[in-house]
């Protein structure tokens, strides 16, 4: 009717593939108005992915631009809590316009790095990790002429600072969702491998779209369990790396 | 706090918050509740829901604190589609786009504007009594939700 088709996407709950609009459709009456936002369709997945969050206390520690810390206020239905962190106050701008425009009432923004999130004397029930990574080449045309492996390990190494940080405010049973938009083996499976064997996480079993990730990598055997994380190549989307990880009960 | 409210008495409207959870932060006011406010620490860059500003002794009010205004009994004129959109686009309010009107009518008073599902999209002047005006400019817009595309560009 308004000009605008279209097409569920059939693995995430809420979300649709514009196949075709006349018409921006960032600049509707609907979209200022907050009745819906927009995401690409693998960013849509990892808030999806935690249990029952309604009424609980929950991280999302590199929140900016704010689409996904959105996902978790709708989730939660605007109950419980939602810590938002991000360490460039100009990126906090664009997150607390979408906060404003979608009427999200449970969050509370800091300009600070997710390492430093000890600082906030608050346990959390579930932590979206949605790092900052290399990206990959689906997204980004000069990807293989900008990038070299030491900015890779760079991001590696920063990203494992960031799960060591904040798995120390998570609760016991409490869920992890890591994500990267990243394709490269040292951002996902062997980091999420050096998480099982150094922070006392498990890798859960999701269901969501996507491939087993691999578990034998540049002739390195990985934790069987990092298989339950899922991959996904670039084509109906962007390319993408998600899991879910548990806090064991008898973590330290 | 004080701004805040006389702002909203200008719509005439009884709206008010517990003032026990209305929290001042470089300016800008936020809205909390229990366990927002127990979990706040000092420095935080938003929480809640946030209300507005005040700037140069002036009260700026976020788009969540006039949906809530409009909630309640308030000034209020209801658009039609064509001139929803001009609104949103930052344009005036013509007399021949309103469909509805209700609280004060009278020139010089403030006024929301919301579509016709009432959901609130901004706030104007009434430059022409509405009672009395057949034709012409009726509600200057002063704020709309447009907005947030423009803070998009000039950031």
């Amino acid at each position: 009717m308004l000009g605008i088709r279209l097409e569920k996407i059939p693995f995430v709950q809420n979300g649709y593939w514009v196949k075709n609009a006349k018409f921006s459709v960032g600049a509707t009456s609907e979209y200022l108005l907050g009745l819906y936002s927009i995401q690409e369709a693998a960013a849509q997945i990892p808030a999806a992915l935690f249990t029952d969050i309604r009424d609980k206390t929950v991280l999302d520690a590199c929140a900016a631009p704010g689409g996904k810390t959105v996902q978790l206020a709708d989730l939660m239905q605007n109950t419980g809590v939602i810590i938002a962190l991000d360490i460039k106050k100009q990126r906090l701008a664009a997150l607390v316009n979408q906060l404003e425009r979608c009427h999200v009432s449970n969050a509370i923004v800091y300009e600070m790095d997710a390492r430093q999130a000890a600082r906030l004397n608050v346990k959390f029930d579930g932590i979206l990790l949605d790092v900052p990574c290399s990206g990959n080449f689906a997204t980004d045309e000069n990807w293989f002429r900008q990038r070299t492996i030491e900015d890779v390990e760079r991001n590696a190494k920063l990203q494992r600072e960031i799960l060591k940080e904040t798995t120390a405010v998570l609760k016991d049973n409490g869920e992890i969702v890591y994500s990267t938009c990243s394709l490269e083996p040292e951002e996902n499976e062997l980091n999420i491998d050096w998480a099982t064997k150094n922070l006392n996480l498990k890798v859960e079993r999701v269901d969501c779209c996507g491939e087993e990730a691999l578990t034998d990598i540049f002739g390195k055997k990985l934790d069987a369990s990092v298989r339950n994380c899922r991959r996904i190549w670039p084509g109906q989307t962007q390319g993408f790396f998600v899991c879910k990880l548990k806090k064991r009960v008898d973590a330290a | 706090m004080k701004l805040m409210t006389g702002f909203i008495s200008r719509f005439g409207s009884n709206f008010h918050f517990d003032e026990k959870f209305v929290v001042e932060e470089e300016n800008r006011f936020f809205l909390l509740n229990a366990n927002l406010k127990k979990a706040a620490t000092e420095g935080f860059f938003f929480a809640g829901t946030y209300l507005g500003k005040v700037k140069n002794d002036r009260f700026f009010p976020s788009f969540p604190l006039l949906s809530m205004i409009a909630e309640g009994k308030a000034n209020k004129v209801m658009v039609d589609k064509k001139t929803e959109w001009l609104f949103i686009c930052g344009r005036d309010v013509f007399k021949r786009g309103i469909v509805r009107a209700v609280g004060s009518k009278k020139k010089g008073a403030y006024t929301l504007v919301i579509n016709q599902h009432d959901e609130c999209l901004g706030f104007g002047r009434i430059t022409a009594a509405l009672d009395e005006t057949e034709r012409g400019l009726a509600v200057k817009n002063i704020s709309d939700v447009g907005d947030f595309l423009r803070r998009e560009k000039t950031r």
